[in-house]
């Protein structure tokens, strides 16, 4: 992977500053990568108190047996084994060399119909791009909020 | 229920993802045999028991394709009678996991921060969005104000003590302009309902550079083996009216569909012979799986 010099993300252009197609890049990145986090929650009932007088849990005594030394497991063998992530797991499978349909295969190719294009402040068609940073916009109204909250501030 | 069930006396059939990485199926055999020591196993995808309940319900049926929408991406797949054709497998990696956590994040950009909420805002996808028949007319409808805006929806949040669940305000309790007087926690939502869903269909729209579901079933089609696409088309003239090019079936329940077809699957004569058993897996290892299953 090849570095980005951060000082020429911002390209001087009149006044205005002007972000480069890498930031430009970089920034889409991020936020693909943030829709792509887990994000599994248990429901926020199940962890209240039950209604009426609170019911007294057992206490478990914790001094029965010292489970410090626990002995290794499988269990514990899997979660090693685990610990890799998805992009080291893809790596080892070394699918590119692989003849035969494998998951980068699979993979659904771009799209040859248009883009369309959504104001990144109201989610309504757009037909305006902003010069500094390549948002859309809609309206002046959202053009201004644009500048006010992510234009600008959402720079790696 | 799990204390109810003795491993040692019961098979197991357990779906994954196509083409899932090979040393993940090692680990799950592994699991399945020596942490539960299940008596014997059947790994597949859920797709193949969707494929099992479609053809086992509609006996004079040759083909079909089952686009599988889980909560990573979404699957395209074709299969001919019990065979699953790889080469026609297309996954876009769009799944309801990414269509929460965009309504997450554009929700909290434009009103309320709810980017720690997943479980309330999951339930919020479910209740208020839907699958758009006419996007540009509804972005008009979803722009109007006032009561003309028929497809705005106040959503009323929980609050875990009164409110133990969100819901949408009746029409006519809705207040258009100005504020409610009542002290509840209120998402607006409009154009949010069916452009939420929308990624399905252009991935594009939010920068995934990929196809939507339409496009990447007729990219799958397309790469089949010579014969196929020309039988696959003749099948389903012969099947339906001249006027509807193409016959779509959603199960009555699309979420049990191939956990039904499992079920199935599991009371077919042939089932002991499409599982690994604990015995064999403990004489032969990975290599019984990898010549049993096809994943
Ligand atoms: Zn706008
Ligand atoms: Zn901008």
């Amino acid at each position: 992977m090849v570095l980005e010099k951060k000082s020429s993300a911002r390209v001087e252009a009149g006044q205005r500053r002007v972000l480069d197609e890498a930031t430009r890049q970089r920034r889409l990145t991020r936020q693909l990568e943030a829709l792509e986090k887990d994000n599994f929650q248990d429901d926020p009932l199940s962890s209240l108190p039950p209604p009426g007088p609170t019911a007294r849990l057992p206490a478990f005594s914790e001094s029965e047996e010292p489970e410090k030394k626990k002995r290794k497991t499988r269990g514990d063998h899997f979660k090693q084994r685990f610990r890799k992530n998805f992009t080291t797991l893809l790596e080892e499978e070394n699918l590119s060399e692989k003849p035969e349909p494998n998951y980068l295969s699979a993979a659904a190719p771009p799209s040859s119909l248009p883009p369309r294009h959504f104001c990144c402040v109201c989610g309504f068609p757009s037909h305006y791009t902003c010069t500094t940073c390549g948002g859309r916009y809609c309206s002046s109204k959202c053009l201004i909020t644009h500048r006010e909250t992510r234009c600008l501030k959402w720079t790696l | 229920l799990y204390s109810q069930v003795e491993f040692a006396d019961t098979s197991i059939i357990i779906t994954e993802p196509y083409f899932n990485f090979s040393s993940i199926q090692e680990s799950m055999t592994e699991i399945l045999f020596e942490e539960y020591q299940f008596q014997s196993a059947l790994r597949t995808n859920a797709g193949s028991l969707s494929a099992h309940h479609f053809f086992h319900t509609k006996p004079s049926e040759l083909c079909c394709l089952v686009v599988d929408s889980g909560f990573s991406f979404t699957h395209i797949a074709p299969y001919c009678r019990s065979k699953k054709l790889k080469e026609g497998i297309r996954r876009i990696n769009v799944g309801g996991k990414l269509l929460t956590n965009h309504l997450k994040e554009i929700i909290s950009y434009r009103q309320l921060h709810v980017m720690d909420e997943t479980y309330v805002i999951n339930q919020v996808k479910e209740d208020v969005c839907y699958v758009s028949q006419h996007f540009y007319r509804d972005m008009d409808i979803a722009q109007l104000k006032g009561e003309d805006n028929t497809l705005l929806r106040d959503y009323v949040l929980p609050d875990f003590s009164t409110i133990k669940k969100g819901f949408c305000k009746p029409r006519e309790e809705m207040v258009f302009s100005g504020k409610y007087k009542t002290s509840e926690q209120i998402l607006r939502l409009a154009n949010e309902r069916f452009a939420v869903p929308e990624m399905l269909f252009h991935p594009s729209d939010i920068g995934i550079q990929e196809m939507g579901i339409p496009e990447a079933i007729v990219d799958s089609v397309q790469s089949l083996p010579e014969g196929f696409r020309e039988r696959l088309e003749a099948e389903l003239r012969s099947l339906v009216p001249a006027h509807l090019p193409v016959s779509v079936l959603l199960p009555a329940n699309p979420v049990c569909y191939s956990w039904e077809g499992g079920k199935l699957l599991a009371h077919t004569p042939d089932y002991d012979e499409m599982v690994v058993t604990r015995e064999d897996y403990e004489e032969n290892g990975h290599l019984v799986c990898e010549d049993k299953f096809d994943i």
